[in-house]
């Protein structure tokens, strides 16, 4: 028989929570620091408009106490696992959205007590941000959307719900089979019906519609800042990079002011010509696992600290550019179509590696093709961790297409650890030193 | 009396409606609004209007206009249908009033709607070919070419009067043969079908086919152009070899712009999976209009575009990009 205890977190002393959360909590907030004061030490002309950003990025500090204050008057948490949360659906019920994947190292062996070594770091580590109380957001959260993508989130989901309720949303796995999208709408009908439950608030057509209109505005910002990448760099892929994440748990009015604030200052240094960092650096892409913020910040930071210096000027990463890159397109501004509108934007615009199509997952080729002509990109660093099975099968698959257009394309593959990063740092380089000797030529 | 002072009013409104419609597209224009392609069109389509509701009381003029509609969907396709058709606006404009009401649209089944693309083919052979059948199983005593023409476009199956249906202008007061109080409705193919019926169904059956259309239109968008037999185009000559060149004005997808985000099939007023579907390149469906929809819809800049032989007149933007008139 079933019992009614946790169905896998393990019982932990509430002093070793403390103690372990303190800890954690310490050594994070170094890494915030440090990792911002870095990236100011970096960036020649560093735009004053990141200070906004730079504060936000200080998960236990404004934000946090800004979401407990509007949970005591009453408003709603809904945190999600994966980008294919409807968003708009939470802000309509007038709940806050916060995306609550972990980018610890140090929760990641925790999570280890739960899950073997095997799984996915970024699972383990919300799992062990979880056991200690650590993250914010989750903490603060009154129900977790779970989009089923890779076997982890669906674990991970499953495993969550040991403390919260977790709403489990299926995505159909080829996306242009003609039930696919029926299916996900379904699914997102059968959210909504929870959202409102729990918010005791309905989701009206015209809450629905400003939902989607306040959404389109920060999509509006959000591409505005990837197309001033794709000149000489104006800003360097780290704050970039920052600015996108903190989309992730801000406010996102105030979040789509400040980076329309940032991109008018960005216009007025393009007009300057004052450059974030010379202009020989290569221009580097990134792909594959999400990189989360604080302290899943080492590969950025070796590119863009090392010599040769590179830039990250865009990237394919569900962390940063794709949260935001594709609108929700509304044809007629009724409920139904606004639905439509909605599921197409999550599912068939993305170019997650859970999905495959006829053509395999193309959409993510002709994603990755166009981002290197139009940013004019000179080489792919193709990122994975250990246990990310369906990011690291791609892999072949992309390198030949990249191959074929002569871009060269790196493989890099790490864990949730500070131990590896002297090593990846010789990689890193190496691989800069090629794309420099290339530019050379 | 009455009809005559009503006649003469909508000619006035229609003069005046021209004029408004030239200075709001100077006006589109100037602005750099012109990317609405949604109110372009509106404004075009009411100019077309105005001009068949003109010519439409001379008959040489409409056999003109048949001939140069059908030559021009050799070159650009079912151009005419998109931005010139009055029935077309006539349904545009029902859409408007649905939307207005907020009431969602349905779709008919793509495979039905494929269907019915095909039948339009079969529909305009038909239409075609009756007469000459009918000539053929009732020879006239005299072949003289005259008559054969006269008997042709004017006998009891007229190709000419089926495939001008759409550009009847809606209300013709002195030549409509629906009379509904003191005013003369003309409605596409109404005239037709009251031909070849008599007593009360003369009434009856037109009247049946307004509502038909006017509700189907009502629930799915452009109903009447996804079998309508003017609506055949450039496919028709494109389907033989040697006819690749035919359509000069055409979409074109940028296969490695296109996010397969499905916005471009939702927006298409009738129904083309093809510009979603098709990887990339030249698109060469006979079932797409020009509307332009998708092309004002599709959030990637230049990932669709419209064509004329090289050169790109229109293309998708980044709709998000903040312009100035915000
Ligand atoms: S298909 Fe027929 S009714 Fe529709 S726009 Fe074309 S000609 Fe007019
Ligand atoms: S709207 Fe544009 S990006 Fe989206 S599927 Fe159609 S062509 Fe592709
Ligand atoms: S495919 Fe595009 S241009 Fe053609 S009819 Fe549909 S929406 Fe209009």
């Amino acid at each position: 028989m079933i019992s009614q205890q946790k169905k896998y977190m393990i019982e932990i002393s509430q002093k070793e929570i403390e103690e372990l959360r303190n800890s954690v909590k310490a050594t994070s907030r170094k890494v915030m620091a440090e990792n911002i004061a870095r990236m100011k030490k970096t960036s020649k002309n560093r735009p004053k408009a990141m200070e906004y950003f730079d504060e936000v990025a200080d998960l236990f500090g404004k934000r946090e106490k800004e979401i407990q204050a509007a949970k005591e008057s009453g408003k709603k948490v809904i945190g999600y696992m994966c980008l294919f949360a409807p968003t708009e659906m939470i802000l309509a019920a007038d709940a806050i959205p916060v995306r609550v994947n972990s980018g610890w190292y140090d929760t990641s062996k925790l999570g280890d007590r739960v899950v073997p070594v095997e799984v996915c770091p970024v699972i383990r580590s919300t799992i062990g941000a979880k056991m200690i109380g650590l993250s914010p957001y989750l903490e603060l959260s009154d129900a977790l959307i779970s989009v089923l993508t890779c076997d982890g989130m669906t674990k991970l989901g499953e495993i969550l719900s040991d403390y919260k309720p977790v709403w489990a949303m299926p995505i159909p796995r080829v996306k242009d089979l003609p039930q696919s999208l029926r299916f996900w709408r379904e699914g997102l009908l059968t959210v909504k019906g929870q959202i409102e439950a729990l918010t005791g608030n309905k989701i009206t057509r015209k809450k629905l519609k400003s939902a989607i209109e306040k959404t389109q505005k920060a999509t509006k910002a959000f591409r505005r800042l990837q197309e001033l990448r794709k000149g000489n760099p104006v800003i360097m892929g780290r704050d970039a990079m920052l600015v996108n994440q903190t989309y992730m748990w801000d406010d996102i009015t105030r979040w789509t002011e400040k980076t329309e604030a940032l991109c008018d200052e960005l216009e007025e240094k393009v007009r300057r010509k004052e450059w974030s960092c010379s202009l020989d650096a290569p221009r580097v892409m990134v792909t594959g696992t999400p990189m989360i913020w604080p302290d899943n910040w080492k590969l950025p930071t070796l590119v863009e600290e090392g010599t040769p210096q590179g830039v990250l000027v865009a990237d394919e990463l569900c962390s940063s550019e794709r949260l935001l890159y594709d609108p929700v397109g509304v044809d007629e501004w009724t409920m139904d179509d606004m639905l439509n509108a909605i599921g197409e934007r999550y599912l068939m615009a993305s170019t997650c590696p859970c999905f495959t199509s006829k053509d395999g997952n193309a959409d993510r080729i002709n994603w990755m093709l166009n981002k290197i002509k139009e940013w004019n990109v000179q080489g792919v660093i193709y990122y994975v961790v250990r246990g990310c099975m369906s990011y690291a099968m791609e892999y072949t698959r992309i390198k030949k297409v990249l191959d074929g257009i002569n871009i060269p394309v790196y493989y890099l593959d790490t864990e949730y650890t500070r131990e590896d990063v002297g090593q990846m740092k010789t990689r890193v380089e190496a691989f800069l030193e090629m794309l420099t000797a290339r530019i050379d030529i | 009396m009455v009809i005559e002072i009503l006649g003469e009013a909508l000619k006035l409104m229609v003069l005046a409606g021209l004029t408004i419609a030239g200075i709001l597209v100077i006006l589109i224009w100037k602005k750099g609004l012109a990317t609405r392609v949604t109110y372009l069109r509106f404004v075009i389509q009411a100019a077309a209007l105005a001009t068949f509701f003109y010519i439409f009381t001379y008959p040489i003029w409409l056999l003109i206009m048949l001939i140069v509609i059908l030559a021009m969907s050799i070159v650009f396709g079912r151009f005419f249908c998109g931005w010139l058709c009055p029935f077309g606006l006539y349904m545009d404009l029902i859409t408007v009033a649905r939307k207005a009401l907020k009431i969602r649209h349905r779709d008919l089944p793509d495979r039905l709607n494929k269907f019915l693309h095909n039948l339009r083919y079969v529909l305009l052979l038909v239409f075609l070919l009756l007469p000459a059948v009918l000539l053929l199983m009732d020879p006239l005593p005299s072949v003289q070419l005259g008559i054969v023409l006269a008997e042709v476009l004017g006998g009891p199956f007229k190709p000419m009067n089926i495939l001008l249906g759409p550009i009847i202008p809606l209300i013709v007061p002195w030549a409509g043969p629906l009379v509904i109080g003191d005013v003369n409705f003309s409605y596409p193919y109404v005239q037709d079908i009251i031909g070849y019926t008599n007593g009360i169904y003369a009434t009856i059956f037109p009247l049946i086919f307004v509502v038909l259309t006017v509700v189907g239109s009502f629930a799915i968008r452009r109903v009447w152009c996804r079998f309508c037999p003017t609506g055949a185009s450039l496919a028709v000559v494109n389907r033989f070899k040697g006819f690749k060149w035919a359509p000069a004005l055409h979409l074109e997808k940028d296969e490695e712009k296109c996010t397969k985000c499905g916005i471009c099939k939702r927006v298409c007023s009738v129904q083309v999976t093809d510009v979603y579907e098709q990887k990339g390149g030249k698109i060469d469906t006979s079932m797409c209009m020009l509307c332009l929809r998708c092309v004002e819809m599709c959030p990637y800049e230049g990932c669709l575009k419209l064509k004329i032989g090289g050169k790109t007149i229109f293309k998708s933007r980044n709709w998000l990009k903040p312009s100035d008139s915000d």
